[in-house]
């Protein structure tokens, strides 16, 4: 810092403000003020006044300072979140201000922020939270995008397809995948970007050196880039396509075996650990459910199970599947919300479900939806109806429960950017769980 | 009119949306960015306000405009680096690295300014339209128009080439400049610098190394050369870390490892008068380690020393163990053992920083040259059996632990170890009953050693010797106790009760003893049955010893020590003054060949001759006379008769214990065999044999031909047989 002294004075829209260059030091070197008094600038107050003006909202530049200040944010009734917004993207103190607003991710303390109407007709089909905050709902054939301010922003659609899942890349950009039109190379699968909601690239299956029209199904991606999808085509390509994100460009394809199901898969998982995908097939979609590990250095699949041949009782039938890497172990559940754990180190497929509670048989809504798994940092949530339980420990205790009064059923959920985001099926809305910010003392 | 109105309300509309985008606004406020950016490249920054800079392009964004403010940033500032690179072709030789560095600390420095004017840009504009950030794109700017433009692109390589090239020939050079602009090619990318920079400068050295490898090798030795291998392997590392990519640093090591090392590995090695065999010779541990680091870095670069190494020991090694000089001398033998592993142990450790695959091949060869002697094992015993009985006086604890430690670890090497324990067992109860031992508790760190490394059974017996040993001082005391009054002053007998079985027998003719002596015996004999029922003695006067008192002719008195045999031979001449050689051995009944050797001893040896023979030669004759030496003197009162006795075994002797080396190792494959078919139950011919050489390798190699003829012998005796349908299979009888 260039300054002489430590008092630095500012006017603020005709509002005079005294901090000190330490204060201002805490914004770092890619904001406004850091900018400022880098000795580049070798910025002198004026001649003739001692103070450093900036025509900005006095007002705003208050609760920012303050925020500098205190790394607390406070902002008062009268001032807009979205005003104050937009006075910290001038000042490059966005991030300052969207990490003071929530605490850490924490399933056990979540509060139900606000709930956000969509426009959109029909049910909500998907949602998925971005990694910094932001979201995308899938209604039919269109994506919504929300960023973490929840501006909506220009919504995205693949040719107008129906749209079986979406996923955020990186904050920048979503895959969406969408059934094909028939003889037409529309569908499939493409790249946007969040912001602008463009296509940037669609990812094509190429089978005998033929592309081919698909249907693009549920998505997973990898740190190396590697973007994974089930994929269902005209012509036996069912099974899992790889494509490298940063190309578009097919890398790898794993035919489905016969007797088996990859390509109608409903849920696709990427284990860091044991770098293997995990793909669920699950009823209703496929009469059977089949969840298999596979392994694509040596197109292996190395692990799996299925409920063929066993009886078909809806208790132990399986509505979602998710992979536990600390446990080595799958969650399982059925539509009573009973958990399932499966070993993944042992090829046995013995299920131990631990009955927790058949309280739900026989008290069904109107319009029942499906239970949902998600992991999230050891704590484990399942959606059951109109609320959101949470599991942890060990023995997966269940130690909260989230349920909004309004909307119906919760038909998915998604949890990212230190958020939980839940789309009801009843009504189109959908609400928005964050963790308090930590008490003052 | 109503609809009129309206449709004026809508006109009026539109025109005020008009109103507020000034259709000259964005070029206004291009105009001042624009001008703030060459007011920066011209280092006339300061009188511009930063506040006001950043507003407008943050309006300019705001109002749609990023788009111009983007593609005017990159005009304007390729204009500045176009102009930048006109600068630098003008520079004179080596000055292009100056006025490069000095450009592109000017070009850093601006651009960090505009990026500071243009954040709000940066931070929405740029991410949303996925454009490149300004940072990068004054990076990627800068190498478009400077560093790869034609007349600068090969200037500054073939500059920083050269400079590298003076360095190496000795010269000093600006290592801070270079440092900087490699710094700037490392900025621009890794791909800029491994093109414009590290792929050239790897080939340049690999050509200057194939060089200069090829010139050192001509006109030094091998050390010389790994000297200068070394060094400027860690030239190029100091160069690295001075101004290099660190990446670099394993890519031009390769280089050198490849050009100065690997390419000349068998020659170096084999090198006359300074390869490695001739640093082994001569224990240059430096030179040695320093050639394991060199050779270590390269493939197989280890396995080239190993090999040598290994073939060099097993040469030398078979030339000592096959050396008739050196197998004179078993003690002597040894000693060069050890002091040749004790050798190349220490240039392991010193100069191959202990390396397991070394010490594994320094084992093998051991394995292999020790084992080319038959006699090995018997040579190990009599040097321990040197050292237990005189070789270990005034050595303290500890170092008598670490010569048995050595010694254990050549006995490792040995696949005989049953033919060791054989001679041990000769060696050990030939020490024990001359108390000829030093210590006891070496003697017993021996046993615990063989135990430890070959088992119980290995050393049962050999513990039950000392057992003996022990019992026999008690029984003594016993027999003192009792009669001992009645004994008086006249003789005293010391018998050792030695277990059948425990001790190596030996053929026992037992001599016929002086009266006097006899009587005694008796007494005690019936003294130990007395105590002892059910039990039988039977003298074994081959391995006792007897102290005399002697009077000779000129009145001198002397004390003599002798074994019975010649206690007997002597006592002869108590009543007589001239005996023949046939009238002793009848008297004596002792066994010819003992007999020869104790007269010989007794007559032969210079200084020690108590009898006189005649006529006077150095072998003992059928015929021969013996009379007391009546001018026999000495220096001592004590005087130690030993009884000339080859202490490495006569062939004959040697043939014995090798045949009862070869019935004791019978019973064993035999066992071996049962225990293994019991398992089994059925089992082929190749695999027995395998089979029951691992059960038995930690005592001796067996033969096959000898495991198959006890397979046959156990087959007449109905513990196996053969397969009815496959000749080759053996099935287990319970």
């Amino acid at each position: 810092m260039g300054v002489q002294k430590d008092r630095v004075r500012f006017n603020v829209g005709g509002k005079i403000f005294e901090t000190t260059a330490t204060t201002l030091a805490i914004a770092g070197r890619d904001s406004l003020f850091g900018a400022m008094f880098d000795e580049n600038w070798d910025l002198q107050p004026n001649v003739t006044s001692t103070e450093h003006f900036i025509d900005r909202n006095p007002d705003c530049f208050a609760v920012l300072l303050d925020l500098l200040r205190t790394g607390e944010l406070y902002i008062p009734s009268e001032i807009p979140e979205k005003l104050l917004y937009r006075e910290a993207l001038f000042y490059g103190l966005l991030d300052h201000v969207r990490a003071a607003r929530c605490g850490p991710f924490d399933g056990n303390r979540l509060h139900l922020e606000r709930s956000i109407m969509g426009r959109a007709p029909g049910d909500g089909t998907a949602i998925r939270a971005g990694p910094d905050g932001g979201c995308c709902v899938a209604h039919g054939s269109m994506v919504h995008v929300y960023d973490w301010m929840l501006e909506e922003h220009p919504p995205i659609s693949l040719d107008y397809q129906r749209v079986n899942d979406a996923i955020w890349i990186d904050s920048e950009s979503i895959v969406i995948s969408a059934c094909e039109r028939l003889g037409r190379d529309d569908g499939g699968m493409g790249l946007f970007s969040a912001s602008t909601g463009e296509l940037r690239y669609k990812f094509h299956v190429t089978h005998d050196n033929q592309v081919k029209s698909y249907t693009g199904g549920a998505l997973s991606f990898n740190s190396d880039y590697k973007l994974f999808s089930s994929c269902k085509g005209r012509s036996n390509e069912y099974g899992i396509g790889v494509w490298d994100q940063v190309t578009g460009k097919q890398i790898d394809f794993f035919y489905e075996p016969p007797g088996w199901s990859l390509g109608d898969a409903d849920k696709l998982q990427w284990l860091h650990g044991t770098n293997c995908l995990l793909v669920a097939t699950l009823f209703p979609r496929k009469d059977n459910c089949y969840i298999s590990l596979l392994d694509f250095r040596d197109k292996n699949m190395v692990w799996s199970w299925s409920d063929v041949g066993a009886p078909a009782t809806d208790e132990r039938r399986v509505r979602d599947a998710i992979a536990m890497e600390e446990t080595n172990s799958v969650c399982v559940v059925n539509e009573y919300e009973d958990l399932g754990f499966m070993d993944l180190r042992s090829s046995a497929g013995i299920v131990r479900w631990s009955s927790r509670s058949r309280l739900m048989k026989g008290k069904m809504p109107d319009e029942p939806c499906y239970p949902k798994l998600a992991l999230h940092e050891g704590q484990l949530f399942s959606s059951m109806n109109d609320s959101i339980s949470v599991f942890c420990g060990p023995d997966w205790v269940l130690t909260s429960r989230l349920r909004n009064s309004h909307g119906g059923s919760i038909c998915d959920f998604s949890i990212g950017g230190d958020r939980l985001f839940a789309l009801h099926s009843e009504e189109n809305v959908f609400d928005i769980w964050e963790t308090r910010s930590p008490p003052i003392v | 009119m109503s609809g009129g109105q309206k449709k004026r309300n809508f006109q009026i509309e539109a025109f005020r949306h008009k109103v507020v985008v000034d259709p000259k606004y964005a070029d206004k406020t291009w105009k001042i960015l624009e001008h703030a950016i060459h007011e920066i490249y011209n280092h006339n920054a300061s009188g511009l306000s930063f506040e006001e800079l950043y507003r407008n392009a943050y309006n300019m964004v705001l109002h749609k405009f990023g788009e111009r403010l983007y593609s005017g940033l990159v005009s304007t500032m390729t204009f500045h680096l176009q102009t930048m690179s006109k600068r630098i072709e003008t520079a004179q030789g080596a000055s292009l690295l100056d006025e490069l560095n000095t450009n592109w600390n000017d070009h850093n420095k601006a651009l960090q300014m505009i990026r500071d004017i243009l954040m709000y840009m940066d931070r929405t504009f740029i991410p949303s339209t996925h454009k490149t950030p300004v940072h990068e794109l004054g990076l990627n700017l800068w190498r478009d128009n400077v560093i790869h433009s034609s007349k600068i692109q090969s200037r500054l390589l073939n500059t920083l080439l050269e400079l590298i090239h003076k360095e190496r020939t000795g010269e000093v050079i600006n290592r801070g400049l270079m440092r900087n602009i490699i710094k700037m090619l490392t900025d621009l990318g890794p791909s800029v610098y491994q093109e414009d920079f590290e792929k050239p400068f790897l080939e340049v050295s690999a050509n200057f190394y194939r060089a200069e490898s090829q010139e050192f090798i001509e006109c030094s030795d091998c050390a010389d050369y790994l000297k200068k291998a070394e060094r400027r392997l860690n030239e190029e590392i100091e160069r690295v870390s001075h101004y290099l990519d660190p990446k670099t640093e394993a890519k031009i090591t390769n280089v050198v490892e490849k050009e100065m090392i690997a390419n000349h590995m068998p020659r170096l090695v084999h090198m006359e008068n300074s390869g490695l065999v001739k640093m082994l010779l001569d224990d240059k541990s430096e030179d040695l380690a320093r050639m394991y680091n060199l050779f270590r870095r390269v493939p197989d670069g280890l396995s080239t020393i190993r090999d040598v190494m290994t073939s060099h020991i097993r040469d030398t090694g078979k030339q000592l163990v096959t050396d008739p000089e050196k197998s004179k001398n078993p003690v002597e033998f040894v000693e060069t053992l050890l002091e040749k592993r004790d050798k190349y142990d220490k240039i392991i450790s010193l100069a191959f920083s202990n390396d397991k695959t070394f010490q594994n091949a320094l084992n093998s060869s051991f394995e292999y040259f020790i084992n080319l002697n038959p006699r090995s094992p018997e040579y190990i015993s009599l040097f321990v059996d040197d050292k237990l009985r005189k070789g270990l006086k005034g050595v303290k604890e500890e170092e008598i632990e670490v010569i048995l430690d050595k010694v254990m670890m050549l006995f490792r090497y040995l696949q005989e170890k049953d033919v060791f324990e054989k001679y041990y067992k000769q060696h050990l109860a030939k020490r024990l009953l001359s108390g000829k031992t030093v210590s006891d508790d070496a003697e017993r760190s021996l046993i615990v050693k063989l135990k430890t490394e070959c088992g119980y059974q290995f050393t049962s017996k050999l513990e039950g010797m000392f057992t003996d040993m022990k019992t026999s001082q008690d029984t003594m005391q016993g027999f003192n106790a009792a009669h001992g009054a009645e004994l008086g002053n006249g003789l005293t007998l010391v018998v050792q009760v030695l277990t059948t079985g425990s001790w190596p027998t030996q053929s026992s003719n037992t001599c016929n003893l002086p009266a006097e002596i006899s009587a005694l015996c008796e007494k005690f004999r019936s003294y130990y049955l007395g105590t002892h029922t059910g039990r039988r003695l039977s003298w074994q006067t081959n391995m006792g010893t007897a102290d005399l008192r002697a009077t000779f002719g000129n009145g001198q008195k002397y004390e003599l020590n002798v074994s019975t045999y010649q206690m007997c031979v002597l006592m002869l001449f108590n009543n007589t003054d001239c005996l023949s050689y046939r009238e002793i051995e009848q008297a004596t009944w002792i066994p010819s060949s003992d007999l020869k050797r104790c007269l010989q001893s007794l007559a032969c040896v210079k200084g020690k001759n108590v009898l006189r023979k005649e006529p006077m030669s150095k072998d003992i004759g059928e015929d021969d006379a013996f009379s007391v030496n009546d001018k026999f003197t000495s220096k001592l009162r004590k005087v130690k008769i030993g009884t000339v006795v080859a202490q490495k075994e006569t062939e004959p002797e040697k043939q014995e214990t090798r045949q009862r080396v070869e019935e004791d190792r019978k019973p064993q494959i035999e066992a071996a065999i049962v225990r293994i078919m019991k398992s089994r139950r059925v089992l082929d011919h190749n695999n027995i044999i395998s089979e029951v050489t691992k059960q038995l390798q930690s005592r001796f190699l067996a033969n096959p031909g000898e495991i198959k003829k006890r397979i046959e012998s156990l087959i007449e005796r109905d513990f196996l047989e053969r397969d009815n349908v496959d000749r080759r299979l053996y099935r287990y009888l319970a």
